[in-house]
C-alpha cells in the first residue's frame, strides 16, 4: 500500500511542489495550509508515514503542532521533517524532529531523501 | 617726627651715591648748626656771669657763630636746590676755615688742636668723593705749615705726611664702601628684575588655567552628551548640564554621590543597573554597552583617568542617548526578518519549479529547455546565496549571530563541501581537492554550518578567480590545541595593495570587478567575522598570476568549554 504524507504548509507553490516531490517518490500526499486544520486533521485518527512540518504557520504554530504529535503516542513511527526559513529555529527543535530542512528546499533534495525513507516494497 | 627729619634731609636727586653724600651732608649741616646754637648758648652764659672770654674773644667767637650760622644755612640751599658738590665743597672749606681760627697758631700748627685738621680729610671722602680727601690733605698740610711759617716755626712735616696717610686711608675705606654699595645695588638690581619676571610668569600661568579651566568648563558645559567624572572611589565630582536631561534626575542627585547611589534611582531599568553595578565591582570600562533609563536607550562608555605621574584619578562616564539609533536598529532587524522569509518563500517556489521542469516531472522536454531550466535554477541559487550574505552580514552587525559549538568531523566538512562545490569548480574546468593532515583529530568541537559556510564563501571565491587549475582545501594541525583551514587557488592573484582591503565589506578588488564576477564582495567580509566570532584568525598571501592562499587558523574548543555553555558571540 501507499504511505500517506502530510505537508503542512501555508506557502500554496511550496506545498505542490513539496507535494510532487513526495508523490514522485510514491506518497499518497495530503497538504495542509494551516495550523488550525493541521490540528483538526491530526485529531482525526489519521496515521501518516512523513509529516513535512512548516514552522511559520497561520492561527497555531508549527512549534505547538510539533509538541503535541510528540505527546501523542500514534505518530511515534512517524517522521517529522521541519521546513523552515530561520535557520535558528529550525536548530531549536532539531532534537524533537527526525530531520530539519532549512529554505530554500531544493526539490530534488527532498525527493532524495523522501526517497531513502520510504519503506521498500 | 621721623616723616619731618627726613623731610629736612631729603635731596632732588635719583644717583643713589649722589644721594647719600647729600643725605649725609644735611646731617653734618644740622650738626653743624646746633653746635653753633650750642656754643651761642655758652657765649651768652659766659657773658653774664662775666667770666673767662674777654670783649675782643667774644666778639670773635660771635662773628665765628654767625658766619656758620649763614654758612650753614647757604650750604644746605645749595645741596638741597643745587648741587651736593658745590655744597660739600663750600662746607668742607668753611669747616676748614673755621677750624683755622679755632686756636692759637701755635697750638694748631704743633700742638694740641693739629688733629681738628683730620676731619675735614675724613669728611671729604665721605661727602665730596673717596680722592677729595687728598685735596683737603693738602689744603689743611698747607695752612698748617703758613701758620707754622707766620710763627717762625719749624713745619710739622710728620703731621703733613699723617694727613695724606689718612687720606689714603679714607680714599680707600670710602672707595671700598662705594664699591661695595653698588654691587649692593647691581644684586638688588637683578634680585628686582628676577622678582618681576616670577611675578610676571606665576600671573600669566594663573591666567592661562583659568582660561583652560573655563574652556573645558564650556566645552563640557555644551557638548550634547552626559559626562560624569567620578573619583577613585566612585564618587561623582563632576557632571555636565547634559546629564540632567539624559538622566531626568537635578544635578544636586548626582555631584557628590556615590555612582551605586545614583543608579539606585527607579527609573533605570533592573538589567541596565546590574550591568552598571558589574561595571563598578570588577571596575572595568567596557566600552558601549547600553542601558535603559526613564524610558530611554543610552549608551554608556567609561574610561579611566591617570595623571602624568600615571596614578589612577578616578573615571570619566560618557552618556549618549541611542534612543533613536535602537529604534531604528530594532526596526531594520524586524525589516531583514521579513524580507528574509519573504524573499525566500517565492525564491524557493521558482527553485523548486524549475528543478521539477529540469527533473522532467511533468514530461520530457528538449535539452534547450532543461538547459533553460538549468540557468534558472543556477541564477536563482545566485540570488539566495546573495540573500543570505546580506542576512548574515545584517545580522552579525546586530551582534544576533553566535557560534553554536556541537561535535564535528573534519571528513565530514569536506564531504559537505564538495558535495556542494564540486560541480562548480568542474563547470569551470577546474579541480577541487582536499586533503586532512594526519594529525589532526577525526573529531573536533565546531559550527558545522559555519564551518561549511566559511569553505564555501572561501571556495567560491578561490574559483570566481582562477581560469584555469586547482582550487585546493587543506585541513591541518598548525600547534597545540589549534587547528587550521588552508585553500590555495592557482588564479590571477591579489595585488599587494589590495590585500589589506579583501576583508572590507561590499569590497572587491579592482572596484568594478563586481559586475564582472557577481557577488556583493561580502563573502570574505563574512569569513573574516565569523573566524573572528570563533576567536580565531584569518590570513592571506597572494602572487599576482601564479594563485592566492586564505590560511585560517582556530583554537581547539574542549568539550568542556562546550559543555559550560561556551559561547562565542
Amino acid at each position: 500500500m501507499s504511505e500517506l504524507a502530510l505537508i503542512i504548509e501555508d506557502d500554496e507553490d511550496l506545498a505542490s511542489i513539496f507535494a510532487e516531490a513526495l508523490r514522485g517518490v510514491g506518497f499518497v500526499v495530503e497538504q495542509i495550509p494551516d495550523g488550525k486544520l493541521a490540528q483538526e486533521r491530526l485529531r482525526s485518527g489519521v496515521a501518516p508515514f512523513i509529516i513535512l512540518l512548516d514552522m511559520h504557520l497561520p492561527l497555531i504554530s508549527g512549534g505547538d503542532l510539533l509538541s503535541s504529535i510528540k505527546q501523542d503516542e500514534r505518530f511515534s513511527n512517524t517522521m517529522i521533517i521541519i521546513t523552515t526559513a530561520d535557520a535558528r529555529m529550525g536548530e531549536l527543535y532539531r532534537d524533537q524532529a527526525d530531520f530539519v530542512m532549512v529554505k530554500p528546499i531544493s526539490f530534488v533534495q527532498l525527493r532524495d531523501l523522501t526517497a531513502r525513507l520510504k519503506p521498500k516494497q | 617726627m621721623r616723616e619731618y627729619l627726613d623731610n629736612i634731609l631729603s635731596v632732588p636727586t635719583t644717583d643713589p651715591d649722589d644721594s647719600r653724600r647729600r643725605r649725609v651732608l644735611n646731617i653734618l649741616l644740622i650738626g653743624t648748626m646746633v653746635a653753633a646754637i650750642l656754643g651761642l648758648a655758652v657765649l651768652i652764659a659766659n657773658t653774664a656771669t662775666k667770666q673767662a672770654f674777654s670783649q675782643s674773644e667774644t666778639q670773635l667767637l660771635l662773628a665765628g657763630i654767625v658766619a656758620i650760622t649763614f654758612g650753614v644755612l647757604g650750604i644746605y640751599q645749595i645741596n638741597r636746590r643745587l648741587s651736593g658738590s658745590i655744597a660739600a665743597l663750600f662746607f668742607l672749606l668753611l669747616l676748614t676755615a673755621i677750624f683755622s681760627f679755632s686756636d692759637t697758631p701755635e697750638q694748631l700748627s704743633n700742638g694740641r688742636s693739629l688733629f681738628i685738621f683730620t676731619l675735614p680729610i675724613a669728611i671729604a671722602s665721605l661727602i665730596l668723593a673717596p680722592s677729595a680727601s687728598f685735596l683737603f690733605a693738602a689744603i689743611s698740610g698747607g695752612i698748617v705749615a703758613l701758620l707754622a711759617l707766620s710763627i717762625d716755626q719749624n713745619v710739622n712735616v710728620f703731621a703733613i705726611i699723617g694727613f695724606f696717610m689718612l687720606a689714603l686711608i679714607s680714599w680707600l675705606s670710602a672707595r671700598s664702601l662705594e664699591s661695595a654699595l653698588r654691587e649692593l645695588r647691581i644684586i638688588n638690581t637683578n634680585l628686582d628684575k628676577v622678582v618681576v619676571e616670577r611675578t610676571e610668569a606665576l600671573a600669566a600661568s594663573l591666567e592661562r588655567e583659568r582660561i583652560e579651566a573655563g574652556r573645558n568648563q564650556a566645552i563640557l558645559n555644551s557638548i550634547a552628551d552626559g559626562v560624569i567624572v567620578f573619583d577613585t572611589e566612585w564618587m561623582a565630582i563632576l557632571a555636565n548640564p547634559a546629564v540632567k536631561g539624559m538622566l531626568e534626575i537635578p544635578l544636586e542627585l548626582i555631584v557628590d554621590k556615590n555612582f551605586r547611589e545614583i543608579i539606585g534611582h527607579p527609573k533605570l531599568a533592573p538589567g541596565s543597573r546590574r550591568l552598571l553595578y558589574a561595571m563598578i565591582e570588577h571596575d572595568t570600562q567596557p566600552l558601549g554597552f547600553r542601558i535603559e533609563w526613564a524610558g530611554k536607550t543610552l549608551s554608556v562608555s567609561a574610561a579611566q583617568v591617570y595623571n602624568d605621574r600615571s596614578e589612577n584619578m578616578g573615571t570619566v562616564t560618557v552618556f549618549r542617548d541611542f534612543t533613536r539609533e535602537a529604534e531604528v536598529e530594532k526596526l531594520k532587524s524586524t525589516f531583514v526578518a521579513i524580507v528574509s522569509h519573504e524573499l525566500r518563500t517565492p525564491l524557493n517556489a521558482i527553485l523548486g519549479y524549475a528543478e521539477m521542469f529540469k527533473e522532467t516531472v511533468y514530461g520530457p522536454m528538449n535539452d534547450k529547455q532543461v538547459n533553460m531550466a538549468d540557468r534558472i535554477i543556477k541564477n536563482t541559487q545566485r540570488l539566495l546565496g546573495l540573500i543570505n550574505d546580506l542576512l548574515d552580514q545584517a545580522q552579525m552587525e546586530a551582534g544576533k549571530l553566535t557560534i553554536q559549538f556541537a561535535p564535528i568531523r573534519p571528513s565530514e566538512l569536506l564531504e559537505n563541501l564538495h558535495g556542494v562545490m564540486d560541480k562548480t569548480a568542474s563547470d569551470k574546468g577546474l579541480r577541487l581537492t582536499s586533503e586532512i593532515e594526519d594529525n589532526l583529530p577525526e573529531s573536533l568541537n565546531g559550527d558545522a554550518a559555519r564551518l561549511h559556510q566559511i569553505l564555501v564563501n572561501l571556495v567560491n571565491n578561490a574559483i570566481k578567480f582562477t581560469d584555469q587549475g586547482t582550487v585546493r582545501v587543506r585541513l591541518f594541525c598548525p600547534g597545540e590545541n589549534k587547528w587550521g583551514i588552508e585553500v590555495v587557488d592557482t588564479g590571477r592573484g591579489i595585488p599587494a595593495v589590495d590585500l589589506p582591503h579583501i576583508f572590507d565589506t561590499f569590497r572587491q578588488v579592482e572596484g568594478t570587478a563586481t559586475r564582472v564576477h557577481g557577488g556583493f564582495g561580502l563573502g570574505l567580509s563574512i569569513v573574516k567575522q565569523l573566524v573572528n566570532l570563533m576567536s580565531g584568525e584569518v590570513n592571506v598571501t597572494s602572487t599576482v598570476d601564479e594563485g592566492t592562499t586564505f590560511t585560517i587558523t582556530l583554537p581547539m574548543v574542549t568539550n568542556e568549554a562546550m559543555e559550560t555553555n561556551w559561547r562565542i558571540s
